[in-house]
Formats: C-alpha cells, sequence, structure tokens
C-alpha cells in the first residue's frame, strides 16, 4: 500500500477533490485528458443563480490544486486490478500503482447536430448554449447579429428525449436558459426573448426567483411546447414553429438567433473506463453508484470512487459538495487500512 | 397383364372415393364464390383470359413453373425447393401416369377414378411396364421428398429456416396423413405384386387419401388448388380490390404456410412481433378473426419484404391496407378550405417543380442539398414546399384512409397541374411511391431525385470528384421494393465516393424500423429493429451510411454509431464546380 491516489479528470469535481486532499496531507496525481485543468466550467462565462465569474472561481481552483501532481493531454490507457490497488498505465507511458482512484470525468454536451429538425449547424444562426457562452466570453461568433431583435432559446435539446437516446433530465439547462436569456436582455434590452420549454424545474436555491424576475424585470416570454422544426426565411432569419400547448395554439415565430440547449450526456469515455476498470453502468448509461441516496460517491469496487456528473447530471454546488466528500471518504479509507 | 377380379371392386376404394368427392365439391364452391366478389370488370377480364390463346400458356407454363418444380423456391432456398419439387411434380406424375396407364392398358376402367389409384391390387403383372417402372421411381422422388419434410419439420434449421410458422392441429393431420400416403402405396402395392392379397394397406392407403383431402380445404394445402387459380387471376391482370373477399381471399389461400416471411420480416428483431408475419394475418384471415387481422395489419411497417421473398406472391402490404381500411373513424379531415388560388396559373411553366415533402422539414440538409445541386448545375426550379406544403397522401392511403388520401391527392394535383412546369422532382421515397403510383399529373413528369440527377450527370450538368469515404447504401423500403428503383442512387454514390454493399441488400434489404406504415408500432419496439437494421449495414465496413430517405436517415441518425448522409448531400459536397 503505496497511498497513491490518482484522479481521473480535471474538472471541478477533480480539483476540488485534489484540494482537498492536499489539505488533508494526500499527494493526488490529476490526470486530465485536454490541454488545462478546469474541465466545462472553464468555458463558462457566469453562473447562475448569483452570476458569480465561472473564471474567477477555476482561477482559485487552479492555484489550489498547485501541489498535486497533474498530467495533462494524457488519458488512462489501461487499468489492471492489484492486491492492494490499481495499477494504471497513462497514454504518456507512466504506470501508476495506485492504492485509491477518483473517477471524475464529468459529461459531454448533447451534440445539437443530431437533432436536424433544428437546423445547427445547417441554419446561419442556430447556436447552442456553450457556442453563446463563449460569445459571453468575448470569442467572435458571425451566428450571432450585431442587433439582436428577436431570440428563441429552445429547452431539453437531447435531453429527456428517448428519440435523442437520452432520457434524464440535464438539471442544469432549465435555469442556464433562464441565465442566459437575462444576460441577452442585459445586451440587448429591446430585443424580444422566447424560452420554448416542455417543463420548467427550477428546484435549486433562488432559482424560482430567478425565474420570476426574469418574467417580471426582463419580460422573458416562456412558452410551453416543443419547438417542431426550424426554417430559414428568404432574408436569412429564422422561421420557428411550435405549438403552445397551454392555449392549444399552433404558432410561427421569425427569430434573428435561435439557441439550444444541448443537455448533459454520459462521456464516451465511460464505456471503455468502465470496462477497464469493471465499474457498472446505470440503466441511464452513467456511471453507477454503490446507492443513489447515501452512498453517491462509492463504486461497486473497493477503493474506487467518484465525484461529479459522471454518476449523472449535477450543477456546481452539488459538484463541489460530492468532490469534498469523495475527499474524505478516500481519506478514511486509505488510514481504515 | 390381367385384371385380378371380375368385379374390379373392393369397398376400400370408398373413402378414397369420399375424400376425392368432398375435395371436388369444397374447391368448386371456394371458386364460385371468389370469382363471384370480383368486381363485375375483374371477372370478366379473368373469363376472357381463359379462353386467351396466349394467357392459357402462360398459364400452364406458370403453374407448371411455380405449383410443380417451384421454380421461386429454388432460387431462394435450394433443398427447400427440391424437397417441394420432389412432393409435388413426383405426385403429379404419379397421377398422370397412373391415368394413362389405365387408358392404355384397360379404357374402360377410366371412368371409375379409382383404378389408377389401386392399380397393382386390381391387376396382376403390371409391373412390368414402362409407364409402372416411371411411376415406380416417382414413387420413391415422392418418398425421397417425404424424407427431407420430415428432417425440416423437426430441424428446420438444417434447411436455413431460423423460424417456421406454428401448424395449426388441422394442419398437423394434413401433414401426417400427407407423409404416410406414399409409404402406405409403397407398402400395398409391393404386397400385391408378390402376390399376397390381403387389403389391410390398400385400406391404410385409401384412409390416408381420405383424411388428406378431407382436411386439405381447412388447412394450408388448400394452396395447391388456390395458387392455381390465383395465378391465372394474377396473369388476366386482377387486383386486390376488396379486404376479405375476391383477390383478396384467393391470395389468403393461397399462402402455403411455409414461414418465408418470418424469417424476413424486419419486425422479428423483436421475437414479440412473431405472430405478426404475413403468413399469421393470411391464417386469421381464412379464419375470419377480425380482432386478430386488426392487430397484425396496424403492426405492419408495410416495408413490402414479406412479398418480396413470398414464393406465391402474397401481397402483405396490400391486404393490410384494405384490412385498415374496413375501419371506421368518427372524424374526418376536411380539405376545403385548401385551395390553388394562391397559386398563378404558369407559375412554373418551363422548370423544375421541387417537392421535398413533409419529413424534410425535419430534415432540412436534404432540401438545401438538392437547392444547391439545382443551382450548380443551373437548372431553372421552383420549391413547392419550401415553406411547408401539403402532404403528398401517403400516409393517409397506409392508413387505410383511401377516400382521405385521394381528396388530399386532388388538391396536389391542381396545384402542380396549374404550375405548368415540365417535371416534378422529389427527394422522398414516400411521396414519391404515391405520386408515381396514385397521381394524374397530366404533362408534368415525376421523377426521383437520384434518376433525374443521374441523368444530369450523364448529360454532364455536373461533375463529381471521387472523395475517400466509403460509404454502404441502405435501400429504403418505399424506394427499392416499392419503386424498383435499386441502381441510379448506387451509380451517383459511386462517382462521388467508394461504395460498399451490406450482406442483404437491394430487394432484400431491412427496413430501417421508422416507417410510417406502422399504426401501433411503440418507439421502444422500433429501436431494436433499427439497430437490427444497422447491423446488417455495419457488416459492409463502410465508413458511413448513405440513403435517399428523409426518414431513414433520421432514424438511423438517432443510433448509428457513424455517419449517415442523404444522397442529395454526398452529391453536393463532391460536386466540382
Amino acid at each position: 500500500m503505496n497511498g497513491n491516489i490518482v484522479i481521473i479528470g480535471g474538472g471541478i469535481a477533480g480539483m476540488e477533490a485534489a484540494k482537498a486532499l492536499l489539505a488533508l496531507g494526500h499527494t493526488p496525481i490529476l490526470v486530465e485528458a485536454s490541454k488545462e485543468l478546469g474541465g466545462h466550467v472553464a468555458s463558462w462565462h457566469k453562473l447562475f443563480p448569483d452570476m458569480s465569474s465561472a473564471k474567477d472561481i477555476i482561477d482559485r481552483l487552479r492555484a489550489d490544486v498547485r501541489g498535486a501532481n497533474a498530467f495533462l493531454g494524457t488519458k488512462v490507457i489501461s487499468f489492471n486490478r492489484l492486491a492492494d490497488g490499481y495499477s494504471l498505465k497513462l497514454s504518456n507511458g507512466i504506470v501508476v500503482n495506485a492504492s485509491a482512484v477518483l473517477v471524475s470525468t464529468g459529461f459531454r454536451l448533447f451534440d445539437a447536430t443530431r437533432k436536424e429538425e433544428y437546423g445547427y449547424g445547417v441554419y446561419d444562426h442556430v447556436i447552442t448554449n456553450s457556442d453563446l457562452e463563449a460569445w459571453f466570453s468575448g470569442k467572435e461568433d458571425p451566428r450571432v447579429p450585431e442587433n439582436v431583435g428577436t431570440v428563441g432559446f429552445v429547452h431539453c435539446v437531447g435531453s429527456r428525449d428517448l428519440k435523442a437516446c437520452n432520457g434524464q433530465c440535464s438539471k442544469v439547462c432549465c435555469a442556464t436558459a433562464i441565465k442566459q436569456a437575462i444576460e441577452i436582455k442585459e445586451r440587448f434590452p429591446y430585443a424580444k426573448v422566447y424560452c420554448f420549454y416542455m417543463d420548467l424545474r427550477l428546484f435549486g436555491k433562488k432559482y424560482e426567483d430567478f425565474y420570476v424576475n426574469a418574467q417580471r424585470d426582463y419580460g422573458i416570454q416562456f412558452i410551453r411546447g416543443r419547438v417542431s422544426e426550424v426554417g430559414e426565411t428568404i432574408d436569412g432569419g429564422l422561421q420557428v414553429k411550435a405549438e403552445d400547448t397551454l392555449s392549444g395554439k399552433p404558432l410561427k415565430v421569425r427569430l434573428d438567433l435561435l439557441v439550444l440547449m444541448s443537455g448533459i450526456v454520459r462521456n464516451d469515455s465511460i464505456r471503455e473506463l468502465s470496462e477497464m476498470a469493471g465499474l457498472e453502468t446505470d440503466s441511464d448509461g452513467f456511471l453507477r453508484s454503490v446507492d443513489n441516496e447515501y452512498s453517491v460517491v462509492e463504486s461497486n469496487r473497493p477503493g474506487i470512487f467518484f465525484a461529479g456528473s459522471c454518476t449523472g447530471p449535477k450543477t456546481v454546488p452539488e459538484t463541489i459538495a460530492e468532490a469534498r466528500s469523495a475527499a474524505l471518504s478516500i481519506h478514511t479509507y486509505l488510514s481504515g487500512e | 397383364m390381367t385384371e385380378r377380379f371380375a368385379t374390379g371392386f373392393h369397398p376400400f376404394v370408398l373413402p378414397f372415393l369420399a375424400g376425392m368427392a368432398f375435395v371436388l365439391a369444397v374447391c368448386a364452391v371456394k371458386a364460385a364464390v371468389v370469382v363471384g366478389q370480383l368486381d363485375k370488370a375483374d371477372r370478366k377480364k379473368w373469363l376472357l383470359s381463359l379462353i386467351h390463346p396466349n394467357l392459357i400458356i402462360k398459364n400452364a407454363v406458370d403453374i407448371v413453373l411455380d405449383c410443380l418444380i417451384h421454380v421461386k423456391l429454388w432460387k431462394r432456398n435450394r433443398i427447400l425447393g427440391l424437397m417441394h419439387s420432389s412432393i409435388a411434380f413426383g405426385w403429379f406424375m404419379i397421377i398422370l401416369l397412373g391415368h394413362l396407364e389405365v387408358l392404355v392398358y384397360f379404357p374402360g376402367k377410366l371412368a371409375t377414378f379409382y383404378y389408377p389409384i389401386f392399380f397393382d391390387y386390381f391387376v396382376e403383372g403390371g409391373q412390368h411396364t414402362v409407364i409402372s417402372k416411371a411411376m415406380d421411381a416417382f414413387l420413391l422422388l415422392v418418398i425421397a421428398g417425404i424424407a427431407l419434410a420430415v428432417v425440416k419439420r423437426f430441424w428446420s434449421r438444417l434447411f436455413g429456416m431460423k423460424r417456421t410458422a406454428r401448424p395449426t392441429l388441422f394442419n398437423l393431420l394434413g401433414l401426417y396423413s400427407l407423409w404416410a400416403i406414399f409409404p402406405l402405396r409403397l407398402v400395398a402395392e409391393q404386397c400385391a405384386r408378390a402376390g399376397n392379397l390381403t387389403v389391410a394397406p390398400w385400406w391404410a392407403y385409401s384412409i390416408a387419401l381420405c383424411t388428406f383431402m378431407a382436411v386439405l380445404p381447412f388447412t394450408r394445402y388448400l394452396h395447391i388448388p388456390a395458387e392455381m387459380l390465383l395465378i391465372t387471376m394474377r396473369n388476366a391482370g386482377v387486383g386486390i380490390t376488396r379486404p376479405h373477399k375476391g383477390m383478396a381471399r384467393v391470395q389468403a389461400d393461397s399462402c402455403p404456410n411455409c414461414g418465408v416471411c418470418i424469417d424476413a420480416c424486419p419486425m422479428n428483431a423483436d421475437t414479440a412481433n412473431l405472430k405478426n408475419s404475413t403468413v399469421y394475418l393470411t391464417r386469421q384471415l381464412r379464419r375470419g378473426n377480425e380482432p386478430r387481422v386488426r392487430e397484425i395489419s396496424d403492426k405492419c411497417m408495410l416495408c413490402g419484404k414479406c412479398t418480396s421473398v413470398c414464393q406465391v406472391g402474397v401481397d402483405g402490404p396490400k391486404l393490410r391496407i384494405l384490412a385498415r381500411a374496413a375501419r371506421k373513424y368518427r372524424i374526418t379531415p376536411d380539405f376545403s378550405r385548401i385551395s390553388s388560388d394562391g397559386y398563378d396559373t404558369y407559375w412554373a411553366s418551363g422548370k423544375i417543380l421541387y417537392f421535398s415533402g413533409c419529413m424534410s422539414q425535419l430534415t432540412p440538409n436534404i432540401g438545401r442539398s438538392v437547392e444547391s445541386i439545382l443551382r450548380k448545375s443551373g437548372v431553372r426550379y421552383e420549391w413547392m414546399d419550401r415553406d411547408g406544403g401539403l402532404c403528398c397522401g401517403r400516409p393517409l392511403h397506409t392508413a387505410g384512409r383511401l377516400k382521405e388520401a385521394a381528396a388530399l391527392r386532388k388538391k396536389n394535383e391542381e396545384i402542380i397541374r396549374k404550375s405548368g412546369a415540365h417535371t416534378l422532382l422529389v427527394s422522398c421515397p414516400i411521396c414519391y411511391r404515391e405520386f408515381s403510383e396514385s397521381y394524374d399529373l397530366g404533362s408534368t413528369k415525376v421523377a426521383f431525385y437520384s434518376e433525374y440527377f443521374r441523368k444530369m450527370m450523364d448529360k454532364g450538368l455536373f461533375t463529381l470528384e471521387k472523395g475517400d469515404t466509403c460509404y454502404v447504401y441502405h435501400d429504403p423500403c418505399e424506394l427499392g421494393r416499392g419503386c424498383g428503383i435499386y441502381d441510379s442512387p448506387r451509380a451517383l454514390i459511386g462517382k462521388a465516393a467508394a461504395i460498399a454493399e451490406a450482406p442483404k441488400n437491394r430487394a432484400e434489404s431491412v427496413c430501417c424500423g421508422g416507417s410510417l406504415g406502422s399504426l401501433s408500432l411503440d418507439f421502444e419496439h422500433r429501436e431494436k429493429i433499427t439497430r437490427a437494421s444497422l447491423e446488417n449495414l455495419y457488416a459492409s465496413k463502410a465508413d458511413a451510411i448513405a440513403t435517399a430517405c428523409p426518414l431513414c436517415l433520421a432514424t438511423f441518425a438517432r443510433y448509428a454509431d457513424r455517419p449517415v448522409k442523404d444522397l442529395a448531400q454526398i452529391i453536393d459536397e463532391q460536386i466540382i464546380m
């Protein structure tokens, strides 16, 4: 037993867990497939409901985990079970023998081109939630017009949708759509903003206030009904057909910009990892915890723990809390032996 | 050669005579009923065809090839072909030669009907003639065929059949009596030839014949006489017009329950659907079990694969559409508000009129690519349903709402005839089938985009650059089996990319599972069908999937692990300006 801890995935879950483990006197090894630590949150502009800057949180976490060993641009290519731990071979050639492993591989955003009827990649002014965040952060995007008159947000793109092979709720998109709609209104005060939703799930602290503000203070219109199809008008705008299921009427709206709230889907690496490490996956395709009430951070394998969206869609505060919980579980596990 | 008995009679011939009389009477009544059920024009057509010399020859040739030799079955499955033709052709030859034997040696006894069947009992020394030797050979052939049938009954997998139709009690009775007839005949003949005139084997032989003929009208063996009627009716051009009557009934009776359609049916990727194959539809139609007929008819995706593999040509989709048409609806859609007033006369004169169809509203890439190809080739066009248009009527048609479909077609016909376009270009095979089969568009020709683009390419209106991707082309049901278009999409893709073939392709293509044809198949069950269809395409080892149908495209894109593209997208990507 050498006490090594490997954390697979350097998003907020992996970094927060690394930070907590450092504080508990361990020196974890962070393995991150991309060139930078930070994951999805690093590419986000602001976080709901307090509109705090995502960059500040990421900068703070990056500084906090400086003491850990981080392998960037690195993947786990094999995973073997030892008598008292695991032997992980990394794509940079290094073999690490670990006593405990934390899986924090996160999620992937649904590929919006798969819902061809919404026209992502087909029409000029259709973007996704992550494209809009990048634009908010200052990245140029020709799809966003200079002056936005009308904007539509489509909720649940590729989530709660069996036809997209994703039955689960992505949990964060309702609040994200409201946040992004408010940010659009702040930039274009005269814009008309429509949100097409099938349900609004505003369960978290202050989310409901957020929703009320969006309607009362920003005049954002919420239409219950799925968008059925999107077409392009001759002047290059978009025409959206939907049904307002509350009034029971079909409607057509002309838009300058359509934002698709791509849902959270399981990361493709999950399948490979679960096969290599003998981890179980749940009926939704995400990794399976021992149970979904009391032991969410524990896996079916001794010494392997979970944190964050690898077990299902999570908000930022949930992920952070899980990361700390997992760090403590690892610490207890290692001291117990 | 001499007759043994002056009377020339023994009571054991009675079961045979009774069975024969019964089966002939039933068949005559049944035939009279279905002929009576035909539309007047069809009946006249059929009666006239029976005296038309060309059709007489055609009928005779088809009956020999299909009913006796089973040529179609040989093509599909050699061992099944061998088995069926051994029994059918062998038996036919025994009957024919038996009568010839009596005609040559005892012409006076031909009128007894039973002499040719029990010849060796009544005649001594008859076994030395050439005719008798030939009959012995055919009897051995039939017994060999029966041996194969016994093996197939219990180990059908050896014959390449994963599943066969479950026999009913009557079918089993028919089957076992049929198996018994020929060995009993062999035993009885050999005994008599050896001078042992014990009547027990002759009684057994006669009773086996009687049993077979008595149950024949209630079993699948009814297909033997029914198929002959079906062939003459088909050759006369009689179509199915009524759900359970006339030609539909003849088709149902002609189904031999071979079960080839069970393995072919794409729905059977999910075993829950096994009982919905066409073989069970014909069985329930014959029984008049309306609730099951409705259930089986509603479930089917109308992909037409059962018809393409059927040995007797039972038109499964057509039977189902008509069964659906018998249903009563309380609400009828009203299309009277739709009019062509919004269109100018000759609004697309001298141009192509492009119709993308409702499904393409959900797959916008297709319409855009078609438009781009037309523009790059300098072809003048109007896009009829760019902002949404009328439905072609096919979904109503397949749902059995024939009147409503016709009303909708009329509205489209008005708009298209008014346009003055020379060609109606269609990129959806579902619409194309309806346009080409059921529309009357006057001087406007209907063209499927693969056919039209191929002609454009041959004329040099555009040139394609061969890319590196290897595509496997999926034949959409409505296009391949439905309209017989297999080659033009392959010709175009072949110029734009490498092309691979799936093990089951062309007429054997496996439905994508998205078909509008089914009225009751739910999403979960469709997924299994789609995945099975994809497995067939993956077996080609191609990098990407190509198809020429918006519905196949959307359905495959949902589950495919590799890119799925429409023909128009592929052409547009590889066009050289």
